[in-house]
């Protein structure tokens, strides 16, 4: 895949990217999530 | 150096001037002991996440590691991963809300005084500022003669003076802003860093015919591993090394577990959780934090195993054998001879500003620990009321030593002095740190006793085991006659995965055998449900 063989070194590759998405999915679900924390 | 040192002396000059007018708008801004050593606890959580992935990536990150990527391969990729995972979204969703929080119920202003405070001990705090005065000028050290290296070969100018030069601009910042200066200088730097990797990613994939086909070329490389690589293990640039031989040891154990799960316990990065006003800030920190390092991390680590493509092509060799044997060369050989003068300017100013970012908040760490955790808290009984006044000799005085050590101690230490640092700090703090924020049950007893046991046996490891430090110390030899007590597997085995876990284990035992924290206490820590 990718040219990469290894599926150990282009599954790195690809998690990476998932990961970074992944960041910025959770930062764009939680944008405006109130502290409940601060209520505990 | 190919560029035009007119042309680069005035783009410097520029760069060097917004970062003086960042430090002097946190000079203004600066008021209180809060606003110094945290930054106000109000800051944006753009300026946040740069600031941390700023600080995080230094100057080695991109051109060591982009270097070593080029001669051990893409595997080196987990890393990234492990940075993005662990770094970002485990260290800011998981960690950083609790230290966040907690930081601000017990009112503490630096990582040692979290700990410290949250089990009531100042013995806590003063060793872990001690232990981060003592350590980190190494970890500095290294950051600087990069620094003074590179400012050396861009502008020939003496490499002493280059030092010096660096230091004084980084120092009349930090000490007169504080940590809103780190910060905002960090932010401006990190937003160069991601236009000179963003750059340098396109326009390598371009060069190479496209990421498939630059990707294919490097996995037909295989057959040109070096010899010597290969006994060790390597087995070409997109395949992982044989599992279990001292390459797969040295690339899993301390470049991908050690540097990837150390960074949660790094004192500069955890201190800035503190710096916000809420969870949502540091939710909102992810969404810049984890493309921030898919591009610094992600695209040096790509672009170093790349270049071998690009050696190939261009000299019909390998990239260690066109930088002459010198990982650190590989990098700047193959920026200066296959991007465009204008880009190379670009990357250099990129590299000034890695250096600078990592040095900056480094200074100020290392300032507050002695100053304030070590001299202020510990030794004075928090009785002196003068925080900022001592603090900034700390720094000064850190400086110093940082570099005494550039110059005094052999390259070949100095070289091993990140990953001493992540795993010191991996040993001594991440077991107590994490039973700081998610054990209610921990206690002082087992939280001094997980400090020591983590801290002395990360040192015994690496002075008398593991052989990358060992050997060049010389300690072991100069006692036992021999460069390791062990022989074989162990002696590549980092010492963070042996220090850690058994640092885990005796807090967890020695709490469950001590009296736990009062409820008054807890209650003051986690808050309850009732206020």
């Amino acid at each position: 895949m990718i040219g990469i063989d290894d599926p150990f070194v282009w599954s790195a590759y690809v998690l990476c990217i998932i990961s970074a998405i992944g960041c910025m999915v959770y930062g764009l679900l939680k944008w405006n999530e109130e502290d409940e924390e601060e209520l505990e | 150096m190919a560029v035009s040192i007119p042309l680069l002396g005035m783009v410097l000059l520029i760069y060097l001037l917004v970062v003086f007018y960042c430090g002097w708008l946190a000079y203004k801004k600066t008021k209180n002991v809060d606003d110094y050593m945290l930054a106000g606890r109000n800051v944006h959580p753009y300026i946040l996440a740069l600031s941390y992935g700023a600080t995080f990536i230094s100057t080695s990150a991109i051109i060591g590691f982009g270097g070593v990527s080029a001669t051990l391969g893409m595997g080196l990729l987990w890393l990234v991963f492990m940075n993005i995972f662990v770094g970002i979204f485990i260290a800011f969703a998981i960690f950083g809300s609790r230290t966040r929080r907690i930081g601000a119920r017990l009112g503490a202003i630096t990582f040692p005084e979290l700990l410290g405070k949250r089990f009531e001990s100042r013995f806590i705090q003063g060793f872990s500022g001690a232990l981060i005065g003592l350590f980190m000028p190494l970890y500095a050290g290294i950051v600087l003669i990069g620094g003074g290296r590179f400012i050396e070969s861009a502008l020939g100018i003496n490499y002493d003076i280059a030092v010096l030069i660096l230091i004084i601009i980084v120092a009349a910042y930090v000490i007169t802003g504080g940590l809103l200066a780190v910060m905002y200088t960090d932010a401006l730097q990190g937003s160069l860093m991601i236009g000179g990797m963003g750059i340098l990613l396109v326009l390598t994939y371009m060069k190479l015919g496209g990421i498939t086909e630059a990707h294919q070329a490097l996995t037909d490389m295989a057959p040109l591993v070096p010899a010597s690589l290969a006994a060790g293990g390597h087995m070409g640039w997109t395949t992982m090394p044989v599992f279990g031989s001292p390459i797969w040891w040295t690339m899993v154990s301390t470049i991908i577990l050690g540097v990837g799960i150390g960074v949660l316990a790094q004192p500069q990065l955890a201190v800035r959780f503190m710096t916000v006003d809420s969870k949502r800030s540091l939710n909102r920190a992810v969404f810049v934090g984890g493309p921030f390092i898919l591009l610094m991390a992600g695209v040096a680590y790509i672009v170093g195993a790349l270049s071998n493509v690009y050696f190939l092509n261009e000299r019909g060799m390998i990239a260690l054998e066109a930088a002459g044997g010198n990982i650190d060369m590989i990098m700047p050989e193959y920026i200066n001879n296959a991007m465009p003068e204008l880009f190379v300017i670009i990357f250099m100013v990129t590299l000034l500003a890695a250096a600078m970012s990592t040095l900056s908040s480094q200074f100020h760490t290392m300032g507050t620990a002695i100053g304030h955790d070590l001299y202020r808290e510990f030794l004075m009984k928090g009785k002196v009321g003068r925080t900022i006044p001592i603090t900034k000799i700390g720094i000064a005085v850190t400086i110093l030593i940082s570099v005494i050590l550039a110059y005094v101690l052999p390259i070949s230490i100095i070289a091993r002095a990140t990953a001493i640092f992540f795993g010191l700090c991996a040993a001594a703090f991440l077991p107590m740190y994490t039973g700081a924020l998610f054990w209610k049950r921990m206690t002082r007893q087992g939280a001094i006793a997980s400090l020591l046991t983590g801290t002395f046996t990360s040192l015994f490891w690496l002075t008398f085991v593991h052989a990358k430090e060992a050997a060049p110390l010389g300690i072991c030899n100069a006692i036992f006659g021999t460069d390791t007590l062990l022989s074989g597997t162990w002696t590549v085995v980092d010492p963070i995965l042996i220090a850690t876990p058994i640092a885990a284990i005796v807090a967890i035992g020695v709490s469950l055998f001590t009296e736990p924290p009062t409820d008054e206490h807890i209650d003051r820590c986690f808050g309850n449900k009732r206020d």
